[in-house]
C-alpha cells in the first residue's frame, strides 16, 4: 500500500529541502534578533569543549598514549565527535521534542501541511549550544590534524567524514526520539542515553573496548562511524576500505529514522478523543 | 456533488483498564489489562460544496475525533472518509493542499518565530504564488487586523492576536474545505464578532465550511446547517431552520403581577399553560404550545384575567433544542 506519509513518494525531494532549509534559516534569523540568548547558550556548549581539551591535555601529560593513540589523534575523535553533536543540534534539534509533541497532540498540524512531518519536526527549533560546539568541535578537530600530521591530500575525505557524522548522529538520535511514539513520554531517554554513551566511550579508540562492543558499535548502532572509524583511517590506525562503511552507515541510519518516523506516525493517536 | 463523504466512519482507541490510585497502577504493571473505547461511532455524513455545517455535541461527543479522522490525522478504525474523492490519511499530500484546519485550542504558528514568517512558510509550503499571497495578506489585513501583530513572535501575542493569525495560517492557500474546531474559545465579545463576520464573508465566497463549537452563536451566525452528535453517533442532522420549526414548539410569556404571584392557584385556574415561579415573588412564566395557541390568544386572556404591571416574551433559542438533544430529551 502506498504510504503517503513517506517523503520520498509524496512530496518532490526539492520541495521538501526548500520547506526545511527556510524553517532553519528563519529560525537562525529569529536567534540573531536575541544575541543574549545566542552567547550565552553559544558559550555553553564552547565551554563543554573546553574542558575536553584541558582533559585531553592533562591526561597526555602524564601518559604517552592509549592503544597507541596520541594526543592529537584523541582530540580528532572529541572534535569530530562535538561537530556531530552540533550539527545535529543546529539543523534538526526539534527531533527531541517528538515526545512531547505527541503527548500534546502538536502533530496534528504537521499532518494536515504538504510536507514530509519528520523535517516539520525537526526543523522546528535549533539548540543554541550548537555555535559553541561547532566552533570549538572544528577548532579541536583542525588542531589534532595539524597536530598528527594528516596532510591536506586527506581534506576530501575529512569533508566526508563531516557530512556523514552530522547524518550518522541526527539520524540515530531522530530514531531513538521517534520511539516516544509509543511508549508516550515527553523525554526522548533513549536518545540521551546515546548521548551519554558516545560522550563516554566514542572518545576512546575501539582497540580497547571487547570484540562485542566493538561490533555493536560498528554494525548495530553504527556509533563509530560517526567519528571513531573516520580519524582511525585518516590517522592510520584503521585500512582506508573501512571509510566506505562511513556514508553507507549514514544512508541506513537516515533510512532507519525516516522509516520509525513513519511507523510512529501511523501509530499516532492524537490527544483529547 | 459532496465534497466530503463519509460511511460508518468509526474510531476505537485502547485504554489502560485500571483501578484509580498507586496500587491500581503497580497492578497495571503485572496484569496489563485493556478496554477499547468508541469515540466515533458509525458516523455517515456528507457535505456538498459550498455548504457551511455546524458540528455540534456535548464535551467527550467526538467531535474533534471526527474532525481529526475528516483531515487524515488519524486512521479509521472501521468505515471510509473521501475528501474530493481522496482519502485523507492515505493521501494526506494531496489532500492538504486542499484543506484547511484550525484547532482552537492549539496554534500553528511557529512559536519562536514573528507571524510573518509563519506565514511565509506556508505560503512556501503550499506553493502560493507571491501575488496571491499579496492579495491574501491584505484581505485577511482588512477583516482581521493582522498587520497590528506581523513581526511579534508568535509566544509574545494574545489569544485573540493567535486565533487571528491561525485563522491566516489556515486560509493562506485558499483551501476548498475548511475545518474549524472551536475557533471562538476564549474570545473576548468583540473578537468573537469579528471572526464571526469573518467567517460569513468566506462562506459567501463558497468555502466550505465544518465548524465545531460550544458557543451557538457562532453557529447561528456562520452556518445553514447543523449536524448533532452525541456519544459518537449522529443525533440529529439538517438546517437549523428546521431544527428550530420541529423542535421548538413551546413559547413563553413573563408577567410581572402587582402582587406576589400564587403560581398552584393560577395553574388550576389556567390549566392548558405551564406555570412557572420567577426570580421575583410578582414574576412568574407561563408556557404554551404555539401549535395550539397563538401569542395574541394567549396575551389576550391573560392580560384580561390578571391585569400584570408588565410582561415580555421569550422565544426559545437554538441553544435550549440543543441542551435537550444532549439532555436526550428529543430525539431525531
Amino acid at each position: 500500500m502506498a504510504d503517503a506519509l513517506s517523503i520520498k513518494r509524496s512530496v518532490p525531494v526539492r520541495h521538501a529541502s526548500g520547506i526545511y532549509w527556510r524553517a532553519l534559516a528563519a529560525h537562525i534569523r529569529s536567534v540573531i534578533e536575541y544575541p543574549a540568548d545566542l552567547w550565552i547558550m553559544a558559550s555553553a556548549g564552547a565551554v563543554w569543549n573546553v574542558l575536553q581539551f584541558a582533559f585531553l591535555a592533562v591526561l597526555f601529560a602524564n601518559i604517552p598514549n592509549i592503544e597507541g593513540w596520541g594526543f592529537h589523534e584523541m582530540l580528532m575523535l572529541s572534535g569530530l565527535l562535538s561537530v556531530a553533536g552540533g550539527a545535529n543540534a543546529l539543523c534538526f534539534d526539534g527531533a527531541w521534542n517528538t515526545g512531547s509533541m505527541v503527548i500534546k497532540g502538536d502533530i496534528d498540524y504537521r499532518i494536515t501541511r504538504p510536507a514530509p512531518v519528520i523535517l516539520q519536526v525537526g526543523s522546528s527549533h535549533i539548540g543554541l549550544q550548537s555555535f559553541g560546539e561547532l566552533a570549538l568541535g572544528f577548532a579541536m578537530l583542525v588542531y589534532g590534524w595539524i597536530g598528527a600530521g594528516v596532510g591536506m591530500a586527506w581534506i576530501p575525505v575529512g569533508a566526508l567524514a563531516i557530512v556523514s557524522a552530522a547524518l550518522i548522529q541526527t539520524a540515530l538520535v531522530t530514531a531513538l526520539c521517534a520511539v516516544n511514539f509509543w511508549i508516550k513520554s515527553p523525554m526522548s531517554i533513549f536518545a540521551f542515553l546515546l548521548i551519554q554513551l558516545q560522550g563516554g566511550a566514542m572518545k576512546l579508540p575501539l582497540g580497547v573496548f571487547p570484540a562485542a562492543v566493538r561490533i555493536v558499535s560498528l554494525f548495530i548502532v553504527p556509533v563509530a562511524f560517526i567519528n571513531v572509524v573516520p580519524v582511525a583511517v585518516l590517522t592510520g590506525h584503521m585500512n582506508a576500505w573501512w571509510l566506505v562503511g562511513t556514508p553507507v552507515a549514514a544512508v541506513a541510519a537516515v533510512a532507519l529514522a525516516a522509516g520509525v518516523y513513519r511507523l510512529g506516525l501511523r501509530a499516532y493517536d492524537s490527544a483529547g478523543h | 456533488m459532496p465534497i466530503l463523504e463519509s460511511q460508518s466512519l468509526t474510531k476505537t482507541f485502547r485504554r489502560p483498564d485500571k483501578a484509580s490510585g498507586f496500587k491500581g497502577a503497580v497492578k497495571h504493571l503485572a496484569q496489563r489489562k485493556y478496554k477499547n473505547y468508541t469515540a466515533v461511532d458509525g458516523i455517515d455524513l456528507s457535505i456538498d460544496a459550498g455548504e457551511s455545517v455546524a458540528y455540534v455535541g456535548p464535551n467527550g461527543a467526538g467531535k474533534s475525533t471526527t474532525v481529526k479522522l475528516l483531515t487524515g490525522i488519524l486512521r479509521p478504525s472501521e468505515g471510509t472518509v473521501r475528501v474530493m474523492g481522496r482519502d485523507p490519511h492515505t493521501e494526506r499530500i494531496a489532500n492538504a493542499h486542499d484543506i484547511g484546519v484550525l484547532f482552537g485550542q492549539r496554534t500553528q504558528l511557529w512559536w519562536d518565530l514573528p507571524v510573518e514568517e509563519s506565514l511565509k512558510l506556508l505560503k512556501h509550503m503550499y506553493g502560493v504564488s507571491d501575488a496571491d499571497y499579496k492579495r491574501r495578506i491584505e484581505r485577511f489585513d482588512e477583516l482581521l487586523d493582522l498587520n497590528e501583530f506581523m513581526p511579534a513572535l508568535a509566544r509574545t501575542l494574545s489569544l485573540g492576536q493567535r486565533m487571528r493569525a491561525d485563522l491566516a495560517c489556515a486560509l493562506i492557500h485558499d483551501p476548498k474545505m475548511v475545518y474549524l474546531d472551536e475557533p471562538t474559545i476564549g474570545l473576548d465579545i468583540s473578537v468573537k464578532d469579528r471572526l464571526r463576520a469573518f467567517l460569513r464573508e468566506l462562506v459567501n465566497d463558497g468555502t466550505t465550511l465544518l465548524l465545531t463549537s460550544h458557543d451557538l452563536a457562532d453557529i447561528e451566525e456562520v452556518c445553514e446547517r447543523i449536524v448533532v452528535i452525541d456519544k459518537g453517533a449522529i443525533a440529529y442532522d439538517g438546517s437549523i431552520e428546521r431544527l428550530k420549526a420541529h423542535y421548538i414548539t413551546t413559547k413563553a410569556v413573563n408577567l410581572y403581577l402587582e402582587g406576589a404571584a400564587d403560581v398552584p392557584a393560577l395553574a388550576e385556574k389556567f390549566p392548558d399553560y405551564e406555570w412557572t415561579a420567577g426570580e421575583a415573588p410578582s414574576e412568574v412564566t407561563v408556557t404554551y404550545e404555539s401549535n395550539r395557541f397563538t401569542t395574541a390568544e394567549v396575551l389576550g386572556s391573560l392580560t384580561a384575567q390578571l391585569s400584570p404591571r408588565d410582561l415580555s416574551l421569550s422565544e426559545p433559542s437554538i441553544e435550549d433544542v440543543i441542551r435537550r438533544l444532549y439532555a436526550g430529551e428529543l430525539t431525531k
